[in-house]
């Protein structure tokens, strides 16, 4: 039964009967036996019956059929009902004294027999009741086992199903697959969401088919990633083409190809670990195509297993190393270059971990990993402080300001407490809003980035001075530049790498820094490792140089014997 | 006509009436009801005419209804020659329609009480 058709019934109104009797004497006894209990629709020959099913076929909740009818035979009658979608879904149960037509019946979708002489009334009630009870089980069951888009299951009745799977195939070598659509919610967006739902359907549909042949079960899990548990094969290139093939035939007509699926595959899954995680996997190896159009199957490995493990052991030692202060800041020294001589004007808050069992763990390893979970918050408010309460040590104990920057992820401009957190952290340390520099990634404007500009102004106003960091890697429009509430950009590292590569190629380079000039921003350049660099870039017009020509970070008592040596101002 | 009588008649009136939840009056509607049936007619016109199918139909019909109702001395011939005729057997089917036609006789005179 379609899930559309469920039936909706109202707890105090009685189930209907269709009850198909030509012997009015045999009518009139049912009627007599189930008439307190339900609400009963008579017919005296076939027609009659056609048109009750017709007309009240949604409110039927059960069909006792004599076969002995005058005009159509009750097998007919039972035939033509059950081979129609809208009228299949209701039990039938048949009248009859003939049990040589009970298989006959049994074959054609009838449900129970009632025999003739009648049993005792209580007999045909508890019958009758038990049949109804067990249609009605079976319609719930398969409202909520299927997703009402596609078909498919729903990812719980999934995981039961495939767990039976593993049962009956012990020896079978089986496969976790996911499949998504990249980009699915500008597709959504683009083209409407019943373009997008007709994309989902036409994935479900294949991906049935591509199981009933092969073996296995699917679901959609959600929005639009589907689930495939099945027995080992490596013809995944293929599948996915077919698959593909079919969603932009069906959804856009032949020789279009614009929704783009990935897939993930956990192949020869380990049983001994949860079948929820097995599909975890499976979307770990999804995820490293994510956009990836020419290579759209990502399969799942020992090494994606490993940074699995360490992602887990990074998150669960989280809490201890802030307890412990595990987490060392490094600090960088930034010169201006803009006169002969180069003058040390900040430093940038760098963060290292140094982990108990693991060692020196790198930031790209951490970093990304507390972005995705939110625990950055949590890191970056400890960098805030450790650095703040440097800036106020040198000044009390060296007597030097030197402005620090930390960086501010994008997910901390979410939180609602940071600017009283920073206003905080200044206030208890004794420094001006300045001496503290903010470092916001380029891609943090891109994305909310109203909301996120609001916050950043605000901070502005405050007298926080903002550095826009790793410009030049992200996707912001030039155009921004002149309204973003910034104070100098922060040129991408990669890109001045790019940029001083084997073939020389300083074009671009040269280009931004003078276009920030022209918006009156000072330039920074980080990973600055050469004279030449040093001096390329004095050239172009770059204003603050930061990287391993001056000095690698340092720990902070490192980094205060290098203070010594480049005094920058002192506190007045 | 009361239970009496028609127990009298062989009628198994506790089955009888219990199947027809205990309604005595009701119950006995229906057996009024089965003595007018036409389906007797139709039976002993076709046994006549030698239409074995048309015969089947009216000795099913009555089955089912004089089965339901516990009347045996109708209901036992009737599933003779109901099973005798879904198997459109050539035989003389006097002496059973004689059986039939006693009984509805004898329910038609105690109804007509």
């Amino acid at each position: 039964m379609p899930v559309s058709q469920v039936r909706f019934r109202p707890a105090e109104k009685k189930r209907r009967i269709l009850i198909v009797e030509d012997e009015l004497i045999n009518r009139e006894i049912l009627k007599t036996i189930l008439q307190d209990d339900y609400e009963l629709v008579l017919a005296g020959t076939g027609t009659e019956a056609q048109n009750a099913i017709h007309e009240q076929f949604d409110t039927l909740s059960l069909i006792l059929l004599d076969l002995n009818l005058p005009d159509i035979h009750g097998l007919d009658l039972l035939r033509e009902t059950k081979s129609d979608i809208r009228y299949a879904h209701i039990p039938v149960v048949v009248l009859t004294a003939d049990s040589d037509a009970e298989v006959d019946c049994l074959s054609l979708g009838a449900i129970d027999f009632i025999p003739k002489p009648y049993p005792r009334p209580e007999v045909v009630l508890a019958r009758v009741l038990r049949t109804i009870e067990l249609s009605e089980d079976r319609d719930i069951l398969r409202w909520t086992e299927r997703d009402q888009l596609t078909g498919l299951y729903n990812k719980e009745f999934f995981y039961h199903y495939a767990a039976q799977l593993d049962a009956h195939q012990k020896d079978c070598l089986t496969d976790a697959i996911l499949i998504d659509v990249n980009s699915f919610h500008m597709l959504n967006e683009r083209y409407g969401k019943s373009f997008g739902d007709e994309i989902l359907r036409s994935i479900g549909k294949k991906t049935l088919e591509i199981v009933e042949t092969t073996g296995g079960v699917a679901c959609r899990s959600e929005s639009d990633t589907f689930l495939v548990y099945c027995p080992h094969r490596t013809d995944y290139d293929s599948v996915l083409k077919q698959l593909s093939a079919f969603v932009n035939e069906t959804v856009l007509g032949r020789g279009e190809n614009i929704v783009r699926l990935r897939m993930g595959v956990y192949a020869g899954v380990n049983r001994e670990i949860d079948i929820e995680r097995r599909f975890d996997r499976a979307k770990i190896a999804a995820n490293t195509v994510k956009g990836n159009f020419s290579r759209p199957i990502g399969f799942y490995d020992e090494s994606m297993h490993e940074a699995e493990l360490l992602e887990a052991q990074l998150i669960e030692s989280f809490p201890r190393a802030i307890r412990e202060r595990q987490f060392e800041v490094y600090y960088q020294p930034k010169f201006d270059v803009r006169a002969e001589n180069p003058v040390l004007s900040s430093a940038e808050a760098l963060i290292r971990w140094r982990h108990p069992t693991l060692g020196l763990v790198s930031p790209a390893k951490f970093i990304p990993l507390f972005e995705k979970n939110g625990l950055i918050y949590r890191l970056d408010s400890y960098v805030w402080s450790e650095a703040a309460a440097q800036i106020r040590c040198w000044k009390d104990q060296l007597g030097i300001c030197l402005p620090v920057s930390v960086n501010v992820s994008r997910v901390d401009l979410f939180e609602p407490k940071l600017i009283d957190l920073l206003l905080e952290i200044t206030g208890k340390n004794g420094l001006s809003h300045e001496e503290l520099l903010l470092e916001i990634t380029e891609s943090a404007y891109t994305e909310d980035s109203e909301q996120i500009v609001e916050k950043v102004r605000r901070l502005r106003g405050l007298g926080f001075r903002i550095e826009m960091d790793d410009f030049g890697s992200g996707y912001s429009s030039l155009n921004m530049l002149s309204t973003l509430p910034i104070d100098a950009l922060k040129l991408d590292m990669q890109f001045i790498r790019n940029a001083f590569r084997e073939k020389k190629d300083t074009r671009l380079l040269e280009a931004m820094i003078q276009l920030a000039r022209s918006f009156e921003l000072p330039t920074i350049a980080e990973g600055v490792e050469t004279a030449e660099q040093v001096s390329t870039l004095k050239t172009m017009g770059c204003d603050i140089i930061q990287g391993y020509y001056f000095s690698r970070p340092l720990p902070a008592a490192e980094f205060e014997e290098f203070l010594m040596k480049n005094k920058p101002r002192s506190v007045e | 006509m009361t239970i009496e009588t028609l127990a009298a008649f062989g009628a198994n009136t506790t089955e009888g009436l219990h199947r027809c939840m205990d309604n005595e009056s009701f119950y006995l509607r229906m057996v009024r009801m089965l003595s007018g049936d036409s389906n007797f007619q139709k039976l002993y016109d076709a046994i006549d005419v030698g239409d074995l199918t048309a015969a089947f139909e009216a000795a099913h019909a009555l089955k089912g209804s004089s089965g339901n109702l516990a009347l045996p001395p109708i209901y036992a011939p009737v599933c003779e020659i109901t099973e005798l005729l879904r198997a459109r057997t050539e035989m003389d089917y006097g002496p059973l329609i004689e059986r039939i036609r006693k009984g509805h006789e004898a329910l038609k005179e105690i109804c007509s009480e």
